[in-house]
């Protein structure tokens, strides 16, 4: 290639230029020629200048393209027309739009009326002409009734294939074509005939699909364009459209024309198929191309004038508007089922602790009523499965690939072509719908559903669409020739997901998130509670400490004054009252205490240090020991006790109240402690065991409650009561729990663990 | 004779005040005592505006502080005694009934001298405030004014 050569635009693909390759970009509304059962004008606005006609003008309307040509349309209308014309063209938008704009009556050089119809395109008019119906009984061939029996008969089906099924039949009468089919459009482009009405000795094409190329992209778009396409002849002479000497040099777009001469693609392949006259009507469900209508004549071409159309193009429209409901109708019930799962699932969620228990039960669950074979859910780190699932680590493979996808709702029937690993779990998951339930996508459900082996009958070999013949010595593109039936097996595919599952899907992912952000919501105002709530306490004890010992001692100090001033002249019962004073606001002290000291095991973070638990135990077996030096009390510890991740000042209050219990609950005269542990146990169990005077089972809950006392005030040494509860805080601070075993008269063992790794960071100093 | 110089208490409570002086003179502290009910007060004494000038009372030797007070609190006095320019060199001792670690932690860290955790039984008072001022008054030397 030279070097100053640059890339060019490749030209237009027309029909001039059309071949294999290029097929599919054939740009046939830029053909320039039009069928011969109409006329076409092209008009500048708002002179009304005729710059294009086609070239079969002057045997259409009896005057020659040359007497026109450069005219305004008075030359062909005369003077009243036209002023009626310019007066509905005012009121006519007519872009993207083809309307009928008058029934020209008879013009005085021919017998014959004209339907006009017109299009704004690329800044020009273009009005077509057309005769109209010579017999004007033709407009009553479908009359209102016969239309309001059709209504109603289509509205009693049962479902989509009946519905379609007498529709058809319905059009096949009113229209007289010998084969009326309906053609569904699949996602790729391919199609298959849903349902036929044909004459008796015509050839079934019932159940047939065809290949994506058969109707490609452009002429599926100019179908959903346009609401009905008529092409009376496929033998026809294409008729060019002339330009006047100083026109147009490009020709103008007749995306919206009626009488636009078609692709030689389409009629050769019409040819193929024995096919003289087709008409097109898209069927469009909420807008898009569902599917046609297609009408076909095999024994002779067959024009329908406007008059016959007309019903058609409106009963097509009616099933369009009707048929949405249909196919949405046969899905409302099981889509309506799915609704109740999805409330009692959302019920459950938050009912449930875990998703896992939520979605999996047996009752209601992730399977009920979907149609899958089974479902992996995969959150909080585990895999929970049901029904008939691939192998974990199959799962663990397809969720990995999964996670890599954009769309958080993914959906596939062939799964063997999204993801080729598939290959070896098809059996199970040939189809895969799936919801990504975490941002990073390790969280997510999946649903499989297994292979369906079935047959799909193809007009001619798929892989074959089109055939090459050498025409005058020109290697040229035919459309096959061959309609024999062509069975193929299709593989690693499972039933297509509905729309109304994967909305199901989708609305069961918001759910599961409204959950999540409610849950985490819910956690966090709790937490922001509980740390108001500790706050306060935290304060309230400080003030209990502080603000109410004050007076206490007060109370104490001044009856000891009045003991010590005025106790002489007291009497003995005075004196003995001001002795029960001092001894309650006494109590009452001790009571302070405990709880300032209860609150503070509560406060603060956690010094997490290594401790040696023999250590801790050692040191507080001296200082019990040096206070009760008269006792006989033996403490025997363990001598391997672990070192442990915990607070030292906590642990130690730990050991000390359990130990002072052992000392002062005990009525033997020698009291035996016993302190060890099972180090077989994760986490480790430590236990205090003592010979007193045990406890009954139905009081083990009370004995942690605050202030709650088994005996007597002052039996056993008194005390605040306040003792185990702090135990059990601290205890439980440190991640760990505390229980007993005990026999009343014979002694009591505590038994707690520490589990530092359970404590939250925020308790972490 | 040169006149002693005061025992300063810092004490809201008339009943708290007349039982540390009761536990004082059990244990046979005979220096005159002063007291001031509020913490701007003592802060007033302790440091007068402009300094150094005599406001016609003699410095404390001491001050006993109680830290539960109307307004500024005991705490908020250290912190005042210690982020004046010149700060006195009277030595506080804190008399509390708050036994909290933390209350302790923090006198000490704003250059308290003592913390003496008042107990409920009146003997005992008297044998800590005994101790107390042995301490300040025969063991160790207090600096001049």
């Amino acid at each position: 290639m030279p070097e100053n050569q640059t890339e060019a635009t490749p030209p237009a693909i027309t029909a001039s230029n059309v071949d294999i390759s290029n097929c599919d970009r054939e740009q046939i509304h830029l053909v320039n020629a039009i069928q011969p059962h109409g006329a076409l004008l092209v008009l500048e606005e708002p002179s009304l200048h005729i710059v294009q006609a086609s070239a079969n003008i002057g045997s259409f309307l009896g005057l020659p393209a040359e007497s026109l040509l450069g005219h305004t349309i008075d030359a062909l209308l005369g003077k009243a027309n036209t002023d009626k014309l310019r007066t509905i063209l005012a009121e006519h938008d007519l872009t993207n739009i083809l309307d009928r704009l008058m029934t020209l009556p008879k013009l005085p050089h021919l017998d014959q009326w004209f339907n006009v119809f017109g299009n704004r395109t690329d800044g020009f008019l273009v009005l077509e002409f057309e005769r109209a119906s010579p017999s004007s009984q033709e407009q009553e061939r479908v009359g209102l009734y016969q239309f309001r029996d059709f209504i109603q008969r289509l509205q009693r089906t049962p479902s989509l294939a009946v519905f379609l099924d007498v529709a058809i039949e319905q059009i096949r009468h009113f229209t007289g074509f010998d084969r009326v089919m309906a053609y569904r459009f699949d996602l790729d482009g391919s199609g298959e005939v849903v349902a036929e009405a044909k004459a008796p000795d015509l050839e079934a094409y019932l159940g047939l699909h065809y290949p994506a190329s058969d109707i490609p992209a452009p002429a599926r778009r100019l179908f959903a364009l346009s609401p009905l396409r008529h092409l009376p002849n496929v033998d026809y002479e294409p008729v060019p459209i002339l330009s006047y000497a100083s026109g147009l040099p490009q020709p103008v777009d007749l995306s919206h024309s009626f009488l636009r001469s078609v692709s030689v693609m389409y009629t050769g392949y019409l040819r193929n198929m024995g096919v003289k006259s087709t008409m097109v009507l898209p069927l469009l469900k909420n807008g898009h191309l569902w599917g046609l209508i297609s009408c076909m004549n095999h024994s002779a071409p067959l024009y329908l004038h406007y008059e016959q159309r007309v019903p058609v193009e409106l009963l097509t429209q009616m099933l369009s508007l009707m048929m949405g409901d249909r196919e949405d109708l046969d899905q409302y019930a099981y889509s309506t089922s799915l609704d109740i799962v999805l409330g009692k699932l959302v019920s459950l969620m938050g009912r449930e602790e875990g998703f896992h228990q939520a979605l999996t039960a047996d009752k209601t669950n992730l399977l009920t009523t979907l149609d899958a074979d089974g479902v992996a859910l995969i959150a909080d780190g585990k895999l929970s499965t049901l029904g008939n699932t691939p192998s974990e680590s199959h799962i663990s493979l397809l969720a990995d690939w999964l996670g890599q996808q954009e769309a958080a709702v993914f959906a596939s029937h062939r799964m063997l072509d999204d993801f080729p690993a598939t290959r070896d779990f098809l059996d199970t998951a040939s189809g895969v719908l799936s919801v990504r339930l975490s941002r990073a996508g390790s969280d997510r459900i999946i649903w499989f559903r297994p292979e369906v082996l079935h047959d799909v009958h193809w007009a001619g070999d798929p892989n074959k669409p089109v055939e090459i013949s050498t025409i005058d010595n020109e290697i040229r593109l035919q459309p096959r020739t061959s309609f024999a039936l062509w069975k193929e097996t299709v593989h690693g595919q499972s039933r297509p997901w509905l729309d109304c599952e994967i909305d199901y899907v989708t609305r069961l992912r918001r759910a599961i998130f409204d959950v999540i952000v409610e849950r985490a919501k819910l956690l966090a105002r709790t937490n922001a509670e509980l740390e108001r709530s500790n706050q306060e306490l935290d304060s309230f004890a400080y003030a209990a400490s502080h603000d109410l010992k004050e007076p206490l001692r007060g109370i104490h100090n001044f009856a000891e004054f009045l003991k010590g001033e005025e106790g002489i002249n007291l009497s003995e019962r005075g004196l003995k009252r001001i002795e029960t004073i001092l001894r309650l606001s006494g109590r009452m002290d001790n009571m302070l205490e405990s709880l300032l000291q209860y609150s503070r095991v509560g406060r603060n973070a956690l010094d997490l240090q290594a401790q040696s638990i023999n250590k801790i135990v050692e040191q507080v077996a001296e200082l019990i020991l040096q206070v009760m030096p008269d006792r006989n009390i033996t403490i025997d510890s363990q001598p391997f006790l672990p070192v442990i991740h915990c607070d030292r000042v906590r642990v130690t209050m730990v050991f000390h109240n359990l130990i002072m219990n052992a000392i002062k609950y005990n009525d033997k005269d020698h009291k035996i402690i016993k302190i060890g542990c099972d180090p077989s146990t994760d986490p480790v169990v430590f236990f205090v065991r003592d010979n007193g005077i045990g406890i009954a089972p139905n009081n083990h809950e009370q004995i942690f409650q605050l202030f709650r006392r088994l005996h007597g005030r002052d039996d056993f040494g008194g005390g605040a009561g306040a003792g185990l509860t702090i135990v059990k805080k601290a205890i439980q601070r440190h991640g760990g729990h505390i229980w007993l075993e005990s026999t009343l008269g014979s002694g009591s063992t505590f038994f707690f663990t520490l589990s530092s790794e359970h404590i939250a960071e925020s308790e972490r100093l | 004779m040169k006149e002693e110089r005061p025992l300063l208490i810092v004490e809201d409570s008339d009943e708290d005040f007349e039982v540390t002086c009761w536990a004082l003179r059990q244990a046979g502290f005979d220096r005159p005592i002063v007291r001031c009910v509020r913490a701007e007060e003592a802060l007033l004494r302790l440091c007068p505006v402009p300094p150094n000038q005599e406001s016609g009372s003699m410095m404390p030797c001491l001050v006993l502080l109680d830290l539960n007070l109307p307004g500024m609190n005991g705490l908020q006095l250290l912190e005042e005694l210690r982020s004046v320019e010149q700060p006195p060199t009277i030595p506080v001792v804190i008399l509390s009934t708050s036994k909290n670690p933390r209350d302790l932690a923090a006198c000490y860290r704003l250059g308290a001298a003592g913390y003496l955790c008042k107990p409920l039984s009146l003997e005992l008072y008297a044998s800590k405030m005994l101790k107390l001022i042995q301490y300040w008054f025969d063991a160790v030397t207090l600096p001049e004014e």
